[in-house]
Formats: C-alpha cells, sequence, structure tokens
C-alpha cells in the first residue's frame, strides 16, 4: 500500500454512527410551514375521497415556507410534501378528485402535478422563463388554473395574459395569449364550462377597472368573443368573484354586488344582485355562494342561482366588542353540497364559536358550537378549513381545522381537540440550548445560599434517611453495570422534572421564532416544553391577545446559567407597529419552566417585554463581567442596559474606558465596520456615547453579509505542538472577527481585529455567476466560521482559471499563529492591539474541493475544549454532516510525512474532501431547509449538542474523537467483577492455609 | 517445669580466638596484603558501572525506540539505579575500609575511600547519563517549549470588544 500512514490517520476518524444509536440518540421533526393563507388560492382545504371514511381525509395547504403539503386529518402527520426552491415560490394551486395542479414562480412561470393522496410529481412543465415572469402583488394575481371537465386536462392562467391547455401528462395543447399584451387588461380567473373556457379580467380605465371577458374554445384555444361588460370596479381584484354554477362573475360596484351570467356569445347584460348594500364580498370557495358583509358587519351568504340569488344572514355577527371578527369558509361534503362556515372568538365565552350554514338541510340549517381555543398560548384564528364528514339531520359535526397567528394547526370536531401541529417551530430564527439545573434532594428546592449552619446540618441528617437506599441502589447499580452509556437514550429519573442527567445530554432548547413566539423545546426528544407569546404591548393582560405590532427577534443571550442558580435567557426584539414606528424591548424569561421575569412570574400568561429603548437598536451585545448584563446601542449610539441595576451600572462604568465596538456603518450598498468607543455621560440623558474610533476602507458598492465571531468557549490549549516539540503559538486575541462582503464582482472576507481595526486576512472570493444560481447573478454564497485561531469558509468557485479546473465548492481552512514560526511568542491573549507585537502574526492557509454547497456551517463545542473541533454543516441534500477537523487541518503535508510530521499525525494533502456517508449525523433523515445548526457542551468533554434548524427540526449528538471519557458499549462489566470476586475468594480461602504452610516452614526447617 | 535455657553468649566469645598463631605466621604481613586486595577490590567496585555501560548500551539498541514495556523498564533502572547507588555509596564501600580506620563508625563516612567513591558517582553518572540520552531519543524529556506550553501564564487582554 502506498500511503498505509493515510489510513492510520483515518482510521481514528473514521467514525459512524451505529445502527443501534440512530433515533436513540438523535430525533427528527418534519413541518411543512406556516400555511400561506393570503388567498384562497394557497390555503388549506380539505380533500377528501368520495365514499372514503372521513378520518382518511388530507389537509392540503401550501406554507409560507414554500411548501405544498398534504396531512392526514386523523393524526396531522405529514402524509406527503414537496418543497419548491427559494426562488420558486407557489403563488396557486388547485386540485380536483385525484390531482393538484400548483403554479409557483413569477408570474406562474412553472406548473406541476401531483397525485392527491401520494404526493407524487406526475408532470412538471416550465410555461415561462421565471425572468419573464410579472411580479404580481398579491402573487397570484394573474393566475389561475381550472379543470376541463372530465379529461384530466386542465386550464392555466399565467402571467396574467397567457392561457394553455395542459393534459395530464404536463404536455401544452394549445396556447392563448392575449392579442395586446401592453393593453390594461390584466386577466385573473378562468370558468371552464364544456362549449367555452372564460377568461375573466379587468381592464384599467379612469377612476376604476372594468370588467373584461374573453371567451375561448376549449379543444382548439381559438378566441370566440371578447368583451367588455359595463362595470366600474373600485378596488381591483378583490372585489371580483367568479362562480361555476351557474359560470357567473359577481362583483362589488358601489358597495351593490353586480353579476353577469357567462353564455358563450356573452351577450347576458349585467344586473344588480340584490338590494343590500355590501362592504366587501369574501370568496369562499364554493361554486355558487359566497360571503357579504354588510356596512353593520354581519355577514350574509348568498347562493346564485339561474335567476337569481337566495340570501340568508348569520345571526349575531354584526360587529360587536363581545366577539371578534369573523373568519369565513366554504366547504363541500361527499355529495358536493356545500356549507359555509364561520369561525370566531368569543369575548363573552372566552371561546372559540363555529357556526356552519348548511342551506339544503332543512330548508337551512346552522349548526353551531363552541370550543375551548387556547388563545393565550395560540394566538388568534387568522383561518379556518372546514371538512364535514358526518352529516346527521340536525347535526353537522363538522371537522375544524385552525391556522392560528402563531402557526398552530389544530383539528377540531366539536369541543374536542383531534391534533396539534406547532407548524411556527418551521420559522425559528435563533436558538440557545441551556444547561439544566441538577436535581436538588427533596427540601432542598429553597436557596441553599442563604442556609444556615444548624439548618444544613439538620437538611443533612434529614437526608440521611435516604443512605440505606442509596447504598442498596449503588451495589445492584454496581454489581449489574446498569450504568447509562453514551449511547444509551436520555430517560429521566422523574419525568416530570427537568432536571440534568448525568452527562448533560439533556438540555432546553430556547428558539424564538419571526411570529412573535418563545419556544422551549427538550434536547432529548425535541418535545415543546412550553411556549410563550411575546406581547407587543398591547395585549398583555388581555384574554384575547390580537397582535397589533410585529415581534421580531434580534438577540438571545443568556444571562444567567444553571449554575449560577436556575437558567434565564433575555431576548431582545424589535417590536414593529403597523404604524411604523420600531421600538426595542426585552422579554426576560425564566428558561426551566418559562416563568416571566419582566412580569410579575405569571405562569401560562404572555410575556411581557420591557421597554429598552424608544426606536430600534442598532447592536446588543452580552456583557459578561462581575455581573451579566445586555447593552444596547441605539440609532444614536448612545448607550442602554438591562438589567438596569447598581451592579451592572458600576460595571459598565468600570469597564467603560475599555470597552471597543464594532459596528457596521454606511449605507446598504456601501457599508463600512467603524471602530467605536465608549465615552461617558456624552449622550442625551448623562448616556454613554459610542464615538467612533477607526473605519475599515471597504470600496465603495461593497455590502456586509455577514459578521462572523467566535464563541467565547474556553481553550484548552494555547499552541500547537510540532513534532519536534516547538510550538506554533495560536493567536487568541479576542477581538478578531471574520466580515464577509459582497460587491457586484467579487466577494470578500477579512479577519478584524475589533480594537484597532487591523486587517489580519483578506481573501477576495469570485461570485456565482448566474448559471450556477439561476436569477442570482454576483450572489456571494459564502460561509465562513471562526473558532479559536482558525477560519473555515467554504464558496462557490465559478471556474477555475487554469486547464483542469473545474468549477465547485471549495472550502478554505486557515490557522493564524503567533510570530514568524514555532516558538515565536507574542502572548496575543493577553496582548493590547495597540502594541506594535500585535501585528506579528503568520497563517496557513490551504484550499479543499468541497462536495456540497452548505446552508449552515458551525464547529462542534465541547466542556474544555480538549476535543477536536469537528466542522458540522447542512449540505444540500438536506443533510447534517460532520467533516473531521484532521482532513481541513491547512498543514496536511504535501508527499509522504516525515518522522516528526507522522509523530503529529498529519495527513497528506488531497485536494477533494472525502463526502464519507459514515459521518452524515442526520443518516436516513431529511433536514430540509437548515438555515442555522447550534452546537452545545455536554458535560461529558468528547460530546457535542447538535441542534439544526431550519423548516425541519433535528437533534443528535457527536463524539468527534469518540466517546474516550466512557466505557465502550462493549466493556465487559460482569467479567471484571465476576474476577475482582473470584480473586477476592481465591484470597479469603488461600489466607489461612498459607499461614498454616509457613508456620510449619519455620517448625520444620531443613 | 524446669525451663531449658540456651546460652548463646558462650558462642559470642569462642575459646579459638585466643589461640596463638601458627609458626612462621607474620599477621602483619597478611594485613598489608589484605589492606592492598580491598583497595584494589575497592577500584573494582567504584569502575564497576562503568564497565556495564557497553552492555547497557547494547540493550538500549536493542530495545528499540519506542514506548513499550521493555524499554521503559530498562531507562527506569538506568535512571534509578544510579540515585541508588549513590544514596548507598558509604554503606558500599564500607566492607573495602582499610583497617586503620580507628572505628567500623568511622568506615561509614564519605572520607574513606575517597577517591574510589568520586569515581563510583563519576561512573554512575555516566549510567544516569546513557539513561537520560536515552529517555532524549525516545522524546520523553521535557525540553521543547511544547512540554511546558500548560504551564505558561495566560493573560487577559487590556481591551474589551463586543463582537
Amino acid at each position: 500500500m502506498r500511503w498505509p500512514w493515510l489510513f492510520i490517520g483515518l482510521a481514528a476518524v473514521a467514525r459512524a454512527l451505529h445502527e443501534s444509536e440512530a433515533g436513540i440518540i438523535d430525533w427528527h421533526k418534519s413541518f411543512i410551514g406556516v400555511p400561506n393563507i393570503a388567498s384562497i388560492s394557497t390555503a388549506p382545504s380539505f380533500h377528501a375521497q368520495q365514499g372514503r371514511p372521513p378520518a382518511e381525509a388530507l389537509l392540503i395547504t401550501s406554507t409560507a415556507s414554500n411548501v405544498l403539503a398534504a396531512l392526514h386529518a386523523s393524526d396531522g402527520s405529514i402524509a406527503w410534501r414537496y418543497i419548491y426552491e427559494p426562488d420558486d415560490n407557489i403563488v396557486y394551486y388547485k386540485r380536483n378528485q385525484s390531482t393538484i395542479v400548483s403554479l409557483s414562480g413569477p408570474g406562474g412561470a412553472t406548473l406541476r402535478i401531483f397525485e392527491c393522496s401520494t404526493g407524487h410529481l406526475l408532470a412538471e412543465t416550465r410555461l415561462h422563463k421565471p425572468a419573464e415572469g410579472l411580479l404580481q402583488d398579491p402573487s397570484d394575481f394573474g393566475t389561475a388554473v381550472a379543470f376541463a371537465e372530465g379529461e384530466g386536462d386542465a386550464y392555466v392562467l399565467t402571467n396574467n395574459h397567457v392561457v394553455r391547455r395542459v393534459d395530464a401528462a404536463g404536455d401544452v395543447q394549445w396556447t392563448w395569449m392575449s392579442p395586446d399584451q401592453t393593453a390594461l387588461v390584466a386577466y385573473s380567473c378562468l370558468i371552464a364550462t364544456p362549449s367555452a373556457l372564460y377568461v375573466v379580467g379587468l381592464a384599467k380605465s379612469f377612476a376604476s377597472y372594468t370588467l373584461h371577458i374573453t371567451a375561448l374554445s376549449p379543444t382548439l384555444g381559438t378566441p370566440l368573443v371578447d368583451a367588455h361588460i359595463p362595470s366600474s370596479i373600485a378596488t381591483g381584484p378583490t372585489d371580483l368573484l367568479i362562480f361555476t354554477s351557474p359560470p357567473s362573475v359577481v362583483w362589488l360596484e358601489n358597495g351593490a354586488a353586480h353579476r353577469v351570467q357567462l353564455e358563450p356569445s356573452l351577450k347576458e347584460k349585467p344586473g344588480k344582485l340584490s338590494g343590500r348594500e355590501y362592504v366587501s364580498v369574501v370568496d369562499v370557495g364554493l361554486e355558487s355562494s359566497f360571503v357579504g358583509v354588510l356596512p353593520d358587519g354581519s355577514a350574509s351568504v348568498i347562493s346564485l342561482t339561474e335567476s337569481g340569488a337566495n340570501l340568508w344572514t348569520f345571526p349575531e355577527s354584526g360587529s360587536s366588542d363581545r366577539y371578534t371578527d369573523s373568519v369565513f369558509v366554504g366547504a363541500k361534503d361527499g355529495q358536493g353540497r356545500p356549507y359555509i362556515a364561520r369561525v370566531f372568538w368569543s369575548n363573552e365565552w372566552g371561546k372559540a364559536s363555529a357556526h356552519v350554514y348548511a342551506p339544503h338541510l332543512a330548508g337551512g340549517l346552522v349548526s353551531g358550537f363552541t370550543f375551548p381555543f387556547q388563545t393565550l398560548s395560540h394566538g388568534t384564528i387568522v383561518h379556518a378549513a372546514v371538512h364535514v364528514a358526518y352529516v346527521k339531520e340536525t347535526d353537522l359535526l363538522p371537522y375544524v381545522v385552525l391556522t392560528t397567528s402563531t402557526g398552530t394547526i389544530e383539528l377540531w370536531q366539536g369541543d374536542r381537540m383531534q391534533w396539534t401541529r406547532e407548524e411556527g417551530l418551521s420559522r425559528v430564527r435563533m436558538a440557545e440550548m441551556i444547561e439544566l439545573p441538577e436535581r436538588l434532594s427533596e427540601g432542598g428546592q429553597k436557596d441553599r445560599a442563604k442556609e444556615g449552619f444548624v439548618e444544613r446540618v439538620l437538611r443533612h441528617a434529614v437526608d440521611a434517611q435516604h443512605l440505606p437506599q442509596y447504598l442498596a441502589h449503588f451495589f445492584t447499580r454496581f454489581a449489574t453495570g446498569s450504568y447509562e452509556s453514551a449511547a444509551s437514550p436520555v430517560l429521566p429519573s422523574e419525568p416530570d422534572t427537568l432536571t440534568r442527567d448525568p452527562f448533560g445530554f439533556r438540555k432546553i432548547i430556547v428558539a424564538a421564532t419571526d411570529l412573535g413566539t418563545l419556544y422551549a423545546l427538550d434536547s432529548r426528544t425535541g418535545t415543546v416544553l412550553w411556549k410563550k407569546l411575546l406581547s407587543d404591548g398591547s395585549n398583555e393582560d388581555s384574554l384575547h391577545p390580537e397582535p397589533t405590532a410585529l415581534v421580531l427577534p434580534a438577540k438571545l443571550f443568556v444571562l444567567r446559567t444553571a449554575a449560577e442558580g436556575g437558567p434565564e435567557v433575555v431576548l431582545v426584539a424589535q417590536r414593529k407597529m403597523a404604524n411604523g414606528p420600531v421600538d426595542t424591548v426585552v422579554f426576560h424569561v425564566e428558561a426551566v419552566r418559562g416563568r416571566d421575569k419582566v412580569g410579575k412570574l405569571k405562569e401560562g400568561a404572555i410575556l411581557k417585554g420591557e421597554e429598552v429603548i424608544q426606536g430600534a437598536a442598532i447592536e446588543s451585545f452580552l456583557v459578561d463581567a462581575q455581573s451579566r448584563f445586555v447593552l444596547f446601542l441605539d440609532q444614536f449610539r448612545q448607550v442602554y442596559i438591562y438589567p438596569n441595576t447598581e451592579d451592572s451600572r458600576s460595571d459598565l462604568a468600570s469597564l467603560l474606558p475599555s470597552l471597543h465596538v464594532p459596528l457596521r456603518t454606511g449605507t446598504p450598498g456601501s457599508a463600512q465596520i467603524t471602530g467605536h468607543t465608549l465615552q461617558p455621560a456624552l449622550g442625551f440623558d448623562g448616556r454613554a456615547l459610542a464615538q467612533p474610533s477607526w473605519t475599515t476602507s471597504l470600496s465603495p458598492g461593497e455590502s456586509i453579509l455577514s459578521i462572523v465571531k467566535r464563541p467565547q468557549d474556553p481553550i484548552a490549549s494555547p499552541g500547537r505542538v510540532l513534532g519536534n516539540r516547538t510550538t506554533l503559538y495560536k493567536l487568541l486575541s479576542p477581538h478578531l472577527f471574520a466580515v464577509t462582503s459582497s460587491s457586484s464582482s467579487s466577494c470578500s472576507i477579512r479577519v478584524l481585529d475589533g480594537v484597532k481595526g487591523s486587517v489580519m486576512y483578506h481573501a477576495v472570493l469570485p461570485t456565482g455567476r448566474g448559471e450556477s444560481f439561476p436569477g442570482r447573478e454576483g450572489s456571494c454564497d459564502v460561509k465562513a466560521i471562526f473558532v479559536e485561531n482558525w477560519l473555515v469558509y467554504i464558496y462557490w468557485d465559478p471556474e477555475g482559471t487554469g486547464l483542469g479546473e473545474a468549477k465547485g465548492q471549495r472550502i478554505v481552512s486557515v490557522e493564524f499563529y503567533e510570530g514568524q514560526g514555532p516558538d515565536d511568542k507574542i502572548g496575543s491573549e493577553g496582548l493590547s492591539s495597540f502594541v506594535p507585537d500585535a501585528l506579528r502574526v503568520s497563517m496557513f492557509e490551504r484550499a479543499f474541493v468541497f462536495p456540497h454547497r452548505v446552508s449552515a456551517i458551525t464547529t462542534t463545542r465541547t466542556t474544555f475544549g480538549v476535543t477536536s473541533k469537528d466542522l458540522i454543516v447542512a449540505n444540500e441534500a438536506d443533510q447534517i454532516q460532520s467533516f473531521p477537523r484532521v482532513l481541513l487541518n491547512p498543514r496536511r503535508t504535501h508527499g509522504k510525512p516525515t518522522a516528526e510530521q507522522q509523530e503529529e499525525m498529519l495527513v497528506p494533502y488531497d485536494p477533494l474532501v472525502p463526502d464519507d456517508p459514515r459521518r452524515i449525523v442526520s443518516h436516513r433523515y431529511r433536514i430540509a431547509n437548515v438555515h442555522g445548526i447550534v452546537t452545545s457542551p455536554a458535560l461529558l468533554e468528547s460530546t457535542s449538542l447538535v441542534f439544526a434548524y431550519g423548516l425541519d427540526l433535528f437533534g443528535s449528538r457527536v463524539a468527534p474523537s469518540k466517546t474516550f471519557d466512557v466505557l465502550s458499549e462493549s466493556f465487559n462489566k460482569a467479567q471484571l467483577v465476576l474476577t475482582v470476586a473470584g480473586l477476592a475468594v481465591a484470597i479469603i480461602v488461600a489466607k489461612p492455609a498459607v499461614g498454616r504452610k509457613r508456620l510449619r516452614e519455620r517448625w520444620y526447617r531443613p | 517445669m524446669t525451663h531449658t535455657t540456651l546460652n548463646y553468649a558462650s558462642i559470642e566469645n569462642p575459646k579459638s580466638r585466643h589461640l596463638p598463631p601458627p609458626p612462621g605466621f607474620s599477621i602483619a604481613s597478611v594485613t598489608k596484603s589484605y589492606e592492598a586486595l580491598k583497595e584494589r577490590r575497592a577500584w573494582d567496585f567504584a569502575v564497576g558501572p562503568a564497565k556495564q555501560l557497553p552492555m547497557q548500551a547494547f540493550m538500549l539498541y536493542m530495545s528499540g525506540g519506542g514506548v513499550q514495556i521493555f524499554s521503559i523498564g530498562i531507562v527506569f533502572m538506568l535512571l534509578f539505579s544510579p540515585f541508588k547507588n549513590i544514596a548507598g555509596i558509604n554503606a558500599a564501600f564500607a566492607q573495602f575500609a582499610p583497617g586503620t580506620a580507628p572505628s567500623p563508625s568511622r568506615a561509614q563516612t564519605f572520607t574513606t575511600l575517597p577517591l574510589q567513591k568520586l569515581a563510583y558517582i563519576a561512573c554512575n553518572i555516566a549510567t544516569l547519563a546513557l539513561g537520560l540520552w536515552k529517555c532524549r531519543s525516545m522524546g520523553l524529556l521535557p525540553t521543547g517549549s511544547g512540554d511546558w506550553l500548560a504551564f505558561e501564564p495566560r493573560g487577559v487582554a487590556p481591551e474589551m470588544s463586543l463582537l
């Protein structure tokens, strides 16, 4: 073998997840995303096969995470989901009995046909180039799908002027384009009848829109008639509804509903539908019914007939403070009969209520029920879908699926909740893993710090009664060898207590979403421990928190750890009011139970935010001094702190002269990083003020993509010892951080000193070209991570310059060292940045070909930093994969390593980083669209916990250098115990015999 | 019951000790050659460790450069035996003390046979040196900066940057 030592080197790192560990040490949760309820063409709807039991129904929806999915109505599990590319957003979906047709991309560029029950993609057709798509607002405007009767073909309207007939295989039968694209007619709806296909649009005239209808031949696509209907629609497509039986168009004109029936010659005259005035009309997705909202807020159901319309009004639906505005939704049962439901929250009852109207039953039956919807934890109801499964003479018992403002999907049948899905977890923006407190013995729940000597002795005396139990437990445990091993699942001794396990594998993951919620998950299983609504300032004490402002999380800090007396987290959020102003609020939570520290420790209520700045904060930092506090800078760079206590104020005052803050400055497109020092009492109200001290010289047109800071983890060794026992001292200056930036022609990465602004490293990278990222020309896809003295970045190299070079992902590994070589020491960890020596730095740098595009990157973290740090990435194949540091060592040798290099375990350089399937941490799971990975140390030095979030959530643990600090699973404990016991028995038996023999030898010595 | 006691005291002073020497036997000449013999033996003993050095070097060579049980055993022997020898130097040389020594206790002091003892120490140091050389070649001597890395002081930077 040519390179035998290569395999020796790799033997240590080749460690795969054992089959027995899969699913035990890891978990994953699949999500579909928060349903896209902006339009009825993307919102959830039920799909039930005729004659099948209702539990087999599917809930089909497209979501804000760009997923088309079907959920089982029986238990809420995912039947199937199809994840669209980020630049291919779903704008429209429509289903018939067996298939779903979806349009995605700008103007509906791509058509896909799915099988309803399995989600199999039957056909995919590009209708026009995405670049030719017209961007619409709302995005589904100008796109529509209608099914041709019986043949499985569909008519598709895209880009508001092109109509195609597409067969079940996705092939286009004919295409009709509006002859005058420049004209002001924008088509938005299709009505398919056997005799004609009506394309309904609006033509812009002076103050309003006019209805314009074109009738096409269904078989040939030739235009039959083109007609302007005399009308005046003020607001646009929201006031336009279409119906198929009878085929007609309804619109709102000056508060009155008008209707025109459609027949191939388009000769029918429009007429007023009824004498009532409507504020708005609501499309509920039915063939002949819609809801009209009257000026007093009450809702009428209007059912079209051949000649006119039937009218029925929901009782007690007028505007009132006893209940909220209603959500209206239509449904059809197995026989195709329509139902219209009204779902609202009743302030009077403190419950949600649903009224279902069945026009055909008993001359118009309304079946109503209330159900205990948990509005305090799930927010408000924003959408409902109804499935009428069991129809009795007097009762309807519908399934009601609610979508809430916090992204929860709940299925209620009557007042029983069947299942709930926390789809808000697909919108996690930031997460932290927090160590749990140790389990305290009984009676030790109170504060031990205040305990006196006598109390302590008494407590120990009381505890002593458990000693026999403890001893018995100890000996059985010792004898049977039933220890917890690193590979065993972490099972809590008491399921209801949140305490640390022996190895610290159990942590709390606190995650903030951009839906204004804060979740705590159990890191062993991913189950939700608590969920809290973040108050937007107006609804703290309300029993039905209607969101009036957007609460967007900005930073999440651990203010207190478990060892310091109970973990506490602080979430810094920007509160955006609907009318513009932005405030900075802080939510302070005790992490184990989710108790509010700002409010009055109310459990189960909404988290109350403390407003720190009346305005946006440009940055916030956690300052870890004698006390820990969060420091904020407002737009005028004035300093605010939280918690604003005497301790933190005095800490800040003493730290102020030594604090240096690099900030992003400049306008978007010509950004800079500017270093600031803090001057006391220069700001308004005696606040400290940040004054600029240095600035970078980024070229004009460059914008900053990300700032990569180093985790403040313990560093086990300040140097790297070489084979000849000299040392390369690591550059451990605490002020270094990396900045990635992009301009139109290039991307770059820099390592800067945060105090002085010195550029320690600068590399210019090529931009991604158009062919690799369609529609993202000149984009920079640089992912970087910086730990200790090790900077790694992955970028797309569009084209090699030389012969035989290929495009692909590149990973560059850079290690920074002090001085010019081994044993050249400057003591960077404790060195002032202003000392000239601080710039005496050398680096090793090596580029490799990386097998994957990555969407998130991090390294493992361990308690003491002794264990080698593996790179953990989320790759484009929706997997979480780890790469050993050994392979990314920039000092890998060229050619055969010398004896000294061998001693250092250096592996010869190979341009390709091997794509080792054994190191896929997520094994067979698909972890889709990951955009963040959080790692956190366990109590075991060897092990690091991994949590990945994106559309899906994934948790596992990895041991980069194997679990060297626990006995392996194969260790034979029984053999050891038996050997020791056997030896003990032998000694006991042999001791008297040996004594007698010795005595005899004394007497009878020859 | 009668007790039987053994009179060991009578063994300590045998009567044969006071017998006159045989004819022609001069106690002085015997003592003189005996002293010369003792001195020669003392020198032999002093350079003894040096004589073993080639053999030990050969054993070291044979035991190889790796850190294994054999090489470690030999190296430990080489490192510890000089100290053990030097610690017991006076006792070891007491048997060679000249008969002119005033008292047996004086024989245990360093001033008796000083040259031999110095030679002995030098030879032991040579053994120790061999052991240390072996240690060094096995990489067991903490000579590089890497061996002291964990003890190096690590400072705290005077500035604090918020990132």
